[in-house]
């Protein structure tokens, strides 16, 4: 008894001078302080820098046409990278030691060298089999960009794949199997279903990194966003108001594909997240 | 006296240098139910995963209806031979009524309707026609067992195989379990069944195999295994589970 009293009694701790309060007093004038700089930065620019007459009226097209071609690689190379990323991912599980050779030997090849290198290779590498002048592709330089994106991020979406699979327990495949299904049907009914909705935050990862890299391609003369920026600017000495277009578009693909990423998550949750 | 419906004879299965099957013979008669019991690392989960080839063994014969298990076509043999497994292993991604239809319509090749229809009346079978939409995370561990029976039941097979199918089970839902598959050997159905449940043993079966170190070192009706083991080893047994 005397001592549950005393334990009444006792003092509380000294709270420490970081305590709960505080901590979110310095968190939301820390976001406050970052959010102004951000935006005065942001209006300083478009003050001083932007030219709007010229942002509308005459950077607006070469921007379009720009931003319609990007688009066009990324969805051909992001379809086609998915596709190869399957195959090469199935490769690098396969039981058959060669076949799971080649697949590790193309992810470290094209992970582990740089994807502007890649790129050269293909787009001036190819031709040079054909005596100059003779090659036979007479715009080389969409088609290198799309086989270049495709073949680096298919190794990204491969170990993407690789791995959401290795994440289904082998008693999907044992159970799968117990029923009768072979090898390949068992991965196609059980297996990859499953794998598919492991791996779909790695790739929706990966094909926003894809987006981005088609930057390096302006080195494939490709009228890209990048090469329009630096026309732009040697032709008019004006820099921020290509960089702004240039922010604007990039972000008008990557934000959807964010978004659509996300939708497809949550369709491939069957029971839309319900537990029991 | 009719040949046995499955018969192990001289199985020896290797885990590396790890001898854990040795010499196994052991027969089980169409309709019989057979509870093979026995300390945990005694082979009695690897002989039934021999027996659909989960596991290959060493040496050794293991025979279905008279046929080879281990000459025969492996995704053939399987469709003769249901399994259910100890952690259920149902498909996250299927409701219970396509989890139920899965094998006849990609494996027989049955039309989607039929499949499910059937899938419908087996569930229906083992208690869960509420369930048949939901998705396995939505069910309890007794209902995706139940599940997972008349998944293997789709299959039409000749003999069932039963992992220790309640050992992952909360002890109140252990009982739905046996209860079905008690109506399953009522109705005929041979089954194989490795348990650690020494009631259902002794009420369902029609036999009892004690194995011990990759052997079987004992077997009889479950009234004379368990009021009178006749060896060494079977009265250890059973006396460290009184």
């Amino acid at each position: 008894m005397a001592e549950t009293r005393q334990r009444e009694r006792r003092e509380p701790a000294p709270e420490p001078f970081l305590n709960d309060r505080r901590l979110k007093y310095i968190g939301l004038t820390a976001s406050v302080v970052f959010t102004l700089v951000v935006v005065g930065f942001l209006g300083l620019i478009l003050y001083t820098q932007v030219n709007v007459d010229r942002f509308v009226n005459i950077i607006h097209p070469q921007f379009i046409n720009a931003f319609f071609v990007v688009l066009q690689i990324v969805v051909i190379s992001s379809v086609l990278s998915v596709i190869g990323g399957v195959l090469v991912g199935l490769g690098r599980i396969s039981e058959t030691l060669p076949t799971r050779g080649i697949a590790k030997g193309y992810i470290e090849f094209f992970r582990g060298t740089p994807l502007l290198f890649q790129l050269i290779v293909i787009y001036s590498g190819i031709p040079a089999f054909w005596p100059p002048g003779q090659f036979p592709i007479e715009n080389f330089s969409i088609p290198a960009a799309i086989i270049g994106l495709t073949l680096n991020h298919s190794a990204y979406i491969g170990e993407a794949i690789r791995g959401g699979v290795e994440a289904v327990p082998d008693g999907q495949m044992e159970a799968a199997r117990s029923l009768g299904m072979s090898y390949a049907q068992a991965m196609q009914e059980v297996v990859l279903p499953q794998a598919w909705r492991n791996a779909l935050a790695a790739i929706g990862n990966d094909q926003v990194i894809l987006v981005k890299d088609t930057s390096l391609l302006s080195v494939l003369a490709v009228p890209e966003i990048i090469s329009t920026v630096q026309n732009i600017n040697s032709a008019t000495f004006d820099i921020w108001t290509p960089i702004l277009w240039a922010a604007i578009l990039y972000l008008a693909i990557t934000i959807p594909l964010g978004k659509f990423v996300r939708y497809l998550e949550a369709r491939a949750d069957p029971a839309g997240g319900r537990d029991r | 006296m009719s040949d046995p419906l499955v018969e192990f004879e001289g199985v020896n299965k290797y885990f590396g240098e790890t001898h854990v099957l040795k010499d196994i013979d052991l027969a089980v008669d169409a309709q019989e139910v057979v509870v093979v019991i026995g300390p945990s690392g005694s082979g009695k989960s690897t002989l039934l995963r021999c027996t659909n080839r989960l596991e290959e063994i060493q040496s050794g014969e293991i025979r279905l209806g008279g046929q080879s298990v281990i000459d025969a076509d492996v995704n053939y043999i399987r469709q003769q031979i249901g399994m259910v497994f100890q952690s259920f292993n149902l498909f996250p991604h299927m409701t219970a009524l396509e989890n139920v239809a899965a094998g006849p319509e990609k494996v027989k090749g049955h039309s989607e309707t039929k499949a499910k229809e059937r899938a419908q009346s087996l569930l229906d079978r083992v208690g869960l026609s509420a369930q048949v939409d939901s998705y396995p995370a939505e069910l309890s561990g007794g209902q995706q067992q139940r599940v997972a029976i008349a998944r293997a039941l789709a299959m039409d097979p000749e003999v069932m195989l039963f992992d220790e199918v309640t050992s992952a089970l909360d002890p109140e839902l252990v009982g739905e379990v046996l209860g079905v598959m008690g109506d399953l050997a009522e109705e005929g159905m041979t089954m194989l069944v490795v348990t650690h449940e020494m009631g259902f043993a002794r009420e369902v079966g029609d036999r009892i195999v004690l194995m011990s170190d990759g052997k079987v070192v004992e077997q009889g009706e479950p009234e004379s295994f368990f009021e009178n083991p006749t060896t060494e080893r079977g009265q250890r047994f059973l006396s460290r589970l009184l």
